[in-house]
């Protein structure tokens, strides 16, 4: 099974850094909860919390089928693996698969980043917060899978914002 | 000045951070994310977008505070870093080299080229920034430019690295220090400028 090459850059020219051909940023965990909470406070203009999680399954759709096409990697659980492993890389926690197939599945998330950040800062929130992550997971399938983004539907039934132990997210087409 | 600008970025750009076992990346006494710049360009296109153009200023202010917060609390833990005190520290003398020292290593962490072109410690700071990540949010826009000046972040980190600076001691829980000074962006990248250029004043209530 291959693990996940990440080939890091730095181009001293226009002083920018690249992790597999994707210019790439550092920011902290005020910054993504911050955006998270402006997505939140939105809500009654504009559906932010939706646009959140759209920009995050788009942005790591491509991320992953790039990665997948730049590699040659075909077969389903070698990507479900690597998925786990970059979901990891860009710092969002830890992904455990429960059940997963083209028809959709269960995954558990016992790290969150977003959950963690936010409890970090602000402590425990009622409702779930980890839109980025949501949307990483339906990307993920939708990359897994070969099919097109927005095909698969991810709801968290339970979040460690919240105060459960773990994130359980239910994924549907 | 003290500060080896050159010494500092091609130091700093070769600081790693790795997630650990947990897909974490602690750092800097904060939790560090590496996502693809155009997550955070894609989203602040979307949401400035998808609002009226009445309250386009109250979004954008939103956008400044996340980044000003978290320039403040990431701003800290830079300059107390072990990675600052064994690459930068060297070189301080006083305020005004922590406050150059922070813009090459925020070049270093490429989120733009960034110098200050003017300060006035205490009260004014200038910064001129080629090439920032923010400024791709052009790509957004029909005929690759942007409408508005959209460089949230810069405005951010830039009033943050003031309060850090000339804002009092730092406190953890944000309550003072924070928010002392604020910066208005006057060109732009993005709208067709050949840099960015960040003006940073005392809040009128500070």
């Amino acid at each position: 099974m291959a693990t996940l090459k990440l080939d890091k850059h730095f181009d001293p020219d226009r002083c920018r850094h690249y992790v597999n051909n994707n210019l790439t940023v550092l920011h902290c965990h005020h910054y993504a909860t911050l955006f998270t909470q402006l997505a939140l406070d939105a809500q009654d203009l504009v559906n932010g919390t939706k646009l959140l999680y759209e920009t995050s399954e788009d942005i790591f759709y491509k991320a992953l089928t790039d990665y997948y096409k730049d590699n040659g990697v075909t077969d389903q659980a070698e990507k479900t693996e690597l998925a786990k492993e970059m979901f990891s890389s860009f710092g969002l926690g830890k992904i455990e698969a429960g059940t997963l197939d083209e028809k959709g599945g269960s995954l558990e998330m016992p790290v969150a980043y977003l959950d963690q950040g936010w409890l970090q800062k602000w402590g425990k929130y009622n409702s779930p917060v980890n839109f980025i992550g949501a949307g990483y997971i339906a990307a993920m399938f939708s990359a897994v899978f070969d099919k097109p983004v927005r095909s698969y539907k991810v709801e968290e039934q339970e979040s460690k914002v919240t105060g459960a132990s773990k994130t359980v997210l239910q994924v549907t087409v | 000045m003290a500060i080896d600008r050159s010494k500092v970025i091609e130091q700093m750009s070769k600081v790693s951070v790795e997630a650990n076992p947990d897909g974490l990346i602690p750092a800097f006494n904060v939790l560090i994310n590496a996502f693809p710049a155009d997550f955070w360009n894609t989203f602040t296109y979307k949401m400035v977008d998808a609002v009226n153009e009445d309250i386009k200023d109250a979004v954008e202010e939103l956008f400044v505070n996340a980044a000003h917060e978290c320039g403040y609390h990431t701003g800290y833990g830079i300059i107390t870093s072990k990675e600052w005190d064994a690459i930068v520290k060297p070189m301080v003398e006083n305020t005004e080299d922590v406050l150059h020292g922070a813009y090459a290593v925020f070049t270093a962490w490429g989120w733009g080229k960034a110098e200050i072109a003017e300060l006035t410690p205490g009260e004014k700071m200038v910064v001129r920034v080629e090439d920032y990540y923010e400024s791709d949010i052009k790509d957004h826009f029909s005929g690759a430019k942007a409408d508005r000046m959209m460089a949230y972040m810069i405005r951010g980190v830039s009033g943050a690295f003031m309060d850090l600076a000339y804002g009092g001691d730092y406190d953890p829980a944000g309550e003072s220090g924070l928010y002392t000074f604020e910066c208005e962006q006057t060109k732009g990248i993005e709208t067709g400028d050949s840099y960015g250029e960040f003006v940073v004043k005392k809040r009128n209530d500070a």
